[in-house]
């Protein structure tokens, strides 16, 4: 597996650069290996003169990376102004000693790192008076955000890198970062940005470089890259030719192939069915302080493939855990076939018939494959039947047949997703919901999987399936919902949103 | 009762009466202080009762056969053990959480059963006599050494060290992100536990006329262990807190009688439910409501 492949990026000094891709492009991969975290194979790196490739993690930051974290690390028991002051450690002097003997010029420096401190969380926008004291972790969502930027500027650094900082905000939470970029940017500061909210990056940034399968296939000004073929298509996804090719912004749309996909959509049924089995009425997720799903509501009939489509960090996978009981809704309603998921057991959803496919397979890497599938048959009682649906399983899919002793770790991304599939059928579902099946598969496999979720759907199961792959997923749904930060968007026949431009600005932001 | 009735009515007999006791505690705190210089910066070590071996035996042979005077004793105990400290701890401390813990053990094991139980200089684990300790005077040493080390533990954790060490303890990943070269500082933290340890060890054995083998083992790293997240982690003062409470207990609660492991076992149960952040910590004197402890009020009515 290469993560990140052969890619040259240059950040001229002084601008801001961004960089995107896909879900599992590399992209904070990348960002690891230029700073520290994971070692070089192959390639090298420099910051102006010096030298990274080989260096620790500290020495990097050392020299001037600093950098912030997709996932929020902050030290959550320190105060908001501690964090500030642990920043600022690799250029501060070693006062060990001083302190032993409480000496009084160690004092006044404390007093000017506070002071400093405090400079550097006004610089990012928080109020040093209202939340320097309090521990970083009860912080509201969005200061945090904010804190560890003002931590990784206590760095004094010459390169700043940001993963994701706007990740999970709401629009005029993203307006501020974006406005706090621009000031820093504007004060002399290099900022490498890292972000999947395209109106952020293309807003932003003076170039902008796009990763997919951890090699770069474009690079260029926001404009260039915005309109480049490759890049739409990463973004929305390898469907076939004639799909790509119509898709709202690709290069060369062709009014027959467009024509037919209009005639086509006119007969499927694009109106919310009135018969469902699943109905979820304005459910509400928060984690924390973060809204992740704002009052969304959507319907599956029986029968049917509905795709739930958007850009990373919509809410998708959030939407799909709640259905299954792994989280709880903050409000709102959400019945499958007259049980209420938002009160039920995960374990009694699941035996209802509502069997979850989750995001990454998770998949038992030590067992076989084998062992993988008696697992989920466990629970039964009648071990004949479940020794024959595990056989029709194999049936289905034969590779998995064909590897039945071999550890499920070693198996292909495609094959792992086969099984987590075949796992998810030994529930008897009735309903299925597919957590990006497609995440991280080279095209062929991505058919392949493709294939075996209509083949699922012709036996008779309905599906729910989450993509980021909206080509694809707008392919074979009969309807499907557009998500964007946490709301429903739009929603129609797969046919007539894969020619919406308003699905081509919820991923690209254009 | 009587405890506490004999300590505020008579406190001169008390004190007369339970000397030994107060350098007991003063003994453990430190023990506990040497151990909460680890947890501060984010290891699980258990070493600290073979570094104690290594103070107490280093100080009572020095004494037995060299005659040198107690300070010098006192230092080459600390100062070996500081050593060895740092000796053992380059390889381990790549180590983290409970691999950390059992290559600890495995160096309190090996010393006891290599060193202390094997060499005719140790006495072959039947332990040494000491002839000139003090069990009486040695309380004055063992306070004021605590005051000492509490107070230049209180400033270490307040300056870069301290930061550094947090910030390690809190997420390593994101403490090399800020130029915090993690290992350096881990091997710090463990070389001062060590030199603690092995001061603490040296003046223990100061205090009985035996030196007994059997004292630094496995229960005793628990035991020492307790006292830091008992009395709390995140503040010097909670392993004093911690020693304090859990060595004078059996005398508090006398007539628990046989039963006293059944409740202070009991206790500590209720303390680490109740108070998981320690005696001493963040939060004042508030006590944590377990997720699983029924609400005491309805749910709201729900408005939707």
């Amino acid at each position: 597996m290469h993560a990140v492949d052969g890619v040259t990026l240059e950040v001229e000094k002084g601008s801001i650069q961004g960089l995107i891709g896909p879900n599992g492009a590399g992209k904070t991969t990348l960002v690891n290996v230029i700073t520290g975290y994971v070692p070089f194979q192959a390639g090298k790196a420099w910051l102006e003169d010096d030298q990274l490739t080989g260096l620790p993690a500290h020495r990097i930051a050392g020299l001037g990376v600093a950098r912030t974290f997709q996932n929020i690390r902050l030290f959550k028991d320190l105060s908001a102004v501690e964090n500030v002051i642990v920043g600022m450690h690799s250029r501060r002097r070693d006062d060990t000693l001083a302190q032993l003997g409480t000496l009084p010029f160690f004092r006044r420096d404390q007093r000017a790192r506070f002071n400093e401190a405090h400079r550097l969380m006004e610089t990012a926008g928080l109020d040093p008076g209202e939340v320097g004291k309090r521990a970083a972790g009860t912080l509201p969502y969005g200061d945090q955000r904010r804190l560890e930027i003002a931590r990784a500027l206590a760095l004094q650094p010459r390169l700043l890198i940001l993963d994701e900082p706007a990740a999970g905000m709401n629009p005029s939470e993203k307006q501020g970062i974006r406005e706090l970029i621009e000031r820093l940017n504007k004060d002399g500061l290099t900022i490498l940005l890292i972000d999947h909210d395209m109106q952020l990056v293309m807003g932003v940034c003076d170039r902008v470089a796009v990763l997919n399968f951890g090699r770069k296939i474009a690079d260029g000004t926001p404009e260039q890259v915005s309109t480049n073929a490759a890049v739409i298509k990463a973004y929305l996804g390898t469907g076939s030719e004639r799909q790509a090719s119509s898709a709202p912004g690709a290069t060369g749309v062709e009014a027959v192939a467009a024509e037919e996909a209009q005639a086509k959509a006119g007969s499927k049924p694009a109106a919310e069915p009135a018969n469902s089995i699943l109905d979820v009425h304005e459910l509400s997720v928060s984690y924390g302080s973060v809204n992740a799903v704002r009052a969304a509501s959507l319907r599956v009939a029986a029968g049917e493939v509905v795709a739930l489509i958007g850009a990373n960090g919509a809410g998708k996978t959030t939407i799909l855990s709640a259905l299954s009981g792994l989280i709880r809704p903050a409000s709102g309603t959400a019945v499958f076939d007259g049980l209420d998921l938002t009160t039920a057991k995960a374990s009694a959803i699941v035996r209802h018939g509502l069997v979850h496919v989750p995001e990454g397979r998770e998949i038992l890497g030590r067992q076989t494959v084998l062992e993988n599938l008696e697992l989920a048959t466990w629970a039964r009682r009648d071990r004949a039947a479940a020794a024959t649906q595990i056989a029709a399983v194999m049936r289905r899919f034969p590779i998995l047949g064909e590897r039945r002793r071999m550890r499920a770790g070693t198996l292909s991304g495609g094959e792992a997703q086969m099984l987590a599939i075949a796992r998810g059928l030994l529930g008897k579902p009735r309903l299925l919901l597919l957590d990006e099946p497609s995440l991280g598969l080279a095209p062929q496999m991505v058919d392949e999987v493709f294939a075996a979720i209509k083949e699922i759907h012709d036996d008779g199961t309905t599906i729910l399936l989450v993509e980021q792959n909206a080509l694809r997923a707008l392919a074979i749904a009969d309807r499907a919902y557009v998500l964007e930060t946490g709301r429903i968007l739009l929603t129609g026949s797969g046919d007539d949103l894969l020619h919406n431009p308003a699905v081509r600005r919820a991923y690209l932001g254009g | 009762m009587d405890f506490f009735i004999q300590l505020f009515s008579d406190p001169v007999a008390f004190w007369q009466s339970h000397t030994l006791l107060v350098s007991q505690i003063g003994i453990n705190s430190i023990l506990a202080s040497s151990m909460f210089v680890v947890l501060y910066s984010g290891q699980l070590s258990l070493a600290a009762p073979g570094f104690m071996a290594i103070g107490a035996y280093t100080s009572v042979l020095m004494d037995l056969n060299l005659h040198t005077p107690l300070a010098v004793d006192f230092a080459a105990g600390t100062a070996l053990a500081g050593v060895v400290g740092a000796l053992v701890g380059l390889p381990v401390l790549r180590l983290r959480g409970v691999f950390l813990a059992i290559a600890t053990i495995g160096f309190i094991e090996a010393l006891s059963l290599g060193v202390i139980l094997n060499l005719p200089i140790t006495g072959e684990g039947l332990g040494l006599r000491n002839i000139d300790a003090d069990p009486v005077g040695g309380v004055y040493i063992v306070l004021i050494s605590l005051a000492v080390a509490v107070f230049l533990l209180w400033r270490l954790t307040k300056g870069r060290l301290g930061y550094a060490w947090t910030a390690i303890r809190q997420d390593e990943l994101a403490a090399r992100s800020q130029g915090i070269d993690v290992a350096r500082y881990k091997l710090i933290a463990f070389v001062i536990s060590a030199l603690l340890a092995g001061y603490a060890g040296a003046a223990e054995s100061h205090l009985y006329f035996i030196l007994d083998p059997n004292e630094y083992g496995v229960p005793r790293t628990v035991q020492v262990l307790t006292f830091a997240v008992l009395g709390g982690s995140g503040n010097v003062l909670g392993p004093v807190v911690g020693a304090l409470f859990l060595t004078t207990f059996p005398f508090v609660f006398k007539q628990a009688g046989d039963y006293i492991g059944v409740v202070s076992g009991a206790v500590l149960i209720a303390i680490i439910i109740f108070r998981p952040q320690g005696i001493v910590g963040r939060g004042g004197f508030a006590v944590v409501r377990p997720r699983w402890w029924p609400h005491p009020q309805l749910r709201a009515p729900s408005t939707g």
